[in-house]
């Protein structure tokens, strides 16, 4: 990252092709397609850019790019909200047939923690995908470690029920 | 060992290795060892496309240049406290010091006191703001909540509740001279924030115009010889709220104005 800020040519191409796929992940389970995660990629990357000078070298650089990258995840977040709200009032788009969803499939990560809270999806997300520890989670979320770790404990309880509910389905239908 | 416990073990990232009384209580509790089956399962590991790496690259190498890191954290804190005072000093050179004879040393010296300390929280949150992934003790959209709350309380405690003629009237030339103050300390506060990356506008905003009519506070409260509570709380810590307010809806309009900006 200082070498970034120094404008050694090579430090790009060394941090991007080590942080985006990370990022990606991160973006991807926050119910992004791979197409939005890869726009959103590009522009967390774009403001990285621009506000490099804010990183200081004695301080951890992932809560710095899981900030911005949050930010940018937001800003999307809103502006797909306010595109899709003018297109749903042309054109409602048909609901897919209930028998094309699979019934009773296994939860897989990404699919449980869609179901979560907005809040509570993002700080698992950010320990399980990104791998950052309570305090980074923390520094990444203008938060504190303390309502970090209460959001997580939060998010693993509704989990729990959550897959007691998937299993309990499956049964029944067996 | 129960299921809490198991959640803090998945917090603190030791379920890669269980400890046997954790593998005990996994035994037992179907629902735990659901739990930590499923978050044992990785995550599908999409990779970005090489093209929109490369893209990405190519965009960061063509503009890129050395930049200076942002000053250290002290020196910006130390910047806009200078700032708070210079302009609570210039609003004062203007009205006079009428107040402070008035007050007994206790209410000068509790009032001001807690005036700086508000001044100074609200000035270490911005601080923060201006660098992403920055270490909060109080959420930054708390702080100010907290130090109106602070404020609020510290002259409700000091000064009487009195019932004054006239009180709307005087409560809007205090809200006149103090404005103006607050108004030059945004200005100026704003030059210093915009070395910064502001990720959230809207809170930086709303924590900017506190700051900034703190100070038109600040310069009342030494100026204005009415020490009745109310008239303190509606119109000198008005001064403040009014800054609060003006400066959410700039952080709003910033927050929008960038949305609508990229289609």
């Amino acid at each position: 990252m200082e070498r970034y800020q120094q404008a050694d040519p090579e430090a790009p191409a060394v941090l991007v092709s080590a942080l985006s796929p990370s990022l990606l992940r991160f973006f991807r389970s926050q119910s992004a397609t791979l197409g939005q995660a890869e726009d959103l990629l590009q522009d967390t990357w774009l403001r990285i850019h621009r506000v490099r000078h804010t990183y200081r070298p004695d301080e951890p650089v992932l809560p710095w790019i899981y900030a911005i990258a949050r930010r940018v995840r937001v800003d999307g977040y809103r502006r797909s909200r306010r595109i899709d709200s003018h297109e749903t009032a042309m054109e409602a788009l048909p609901e897919w047939p209930a028998e094309d969803k699979p019934r009773h499939a296994p939860p897989v990560f990404e699919a449980l923690v869609a179901a979560l809270p907005e809040a509570q999806r993002e700080v698992i997300t950010m320990l399980k995908v990104g791998g950052l520890s309570l305090e980074e989670v923390a520094r990444a979320t203008s938060s504190t470690a303390g309502a970090v770790k209460q959001k997580a404990h939060r998010g693993y309880d509704r989990l729990r029920k959550l897959l007691r509910s998937y299993a309990e389905a499956a049964g029944g239908a067996q | 060992m129960n299921c809490k416990d198991i959640n803090q073990a998945i917090i603190e990232g030791s379920a890669s290795s269980w400890s046997p009384e954790a593998e005990e209580h996994l035994r037992t509790c179907a629902r735990c060892r659901e739990l930590a089956g499923t978050l044992k399962v990785p995550v599908p590991a999409d990779l970005p496309s090489p093209t929109v790496l490369r893209e990405i690259e190519r965009g960061l190498v063509a503009d890129l240049r050395p930049v200076r890191p942002i000053p250290p954290k002290r020196y910006i804190f130390v910047s806009m406290m200078a700032i708070f005072i210079a302009t609570a000093v210039l609003g004062l050179s203007r009205f006079g010091a009428f107040a402070i004879a008035a007050m007994t040393p206790l209410q000068t010296g509790a009032i001001f006191g807690a005036l700086a300390i508000s001044a100074g929280l609200l000035a270490y949150s911005l601080v923060n703001q201006m660098v992403p992934g920055s270490r909060y003790r109080v959420p930054p959209g708390r702080m100010p909540l907290v130090v109106m709350i602070l404020l609020m309380v510290s002259v409700a405690v000091l000064f009487q509740f009195q019932h004054e003629r006239s009180f709307w009237f005087r409560a809007w030339v205090c809200i006149q001279g103090g404005t103006p103050v607050a108004a030059f300390a945004a200005v100026a506060l704003w030059l210093v924030l915009r070395r910064g990356a502001i990720l959230s506008p809207i809170m930086t905003g709303g924590a900017t115009g506190l700051l900034a009519g703190l100070a038109g506070t600040t310069a009342l409260g030494i100026h204005c010889p009415n020490l009745d509570a109310w008239h303190i709380l509606v119109s000198h810590l008005g001064v403040a709220v009014l800054g609060a307010v003006a400066g959410l809806v700039v952080g709003w309009a910033v927050e929008n104005r960038k949305l609508i900006r990229r289609p």
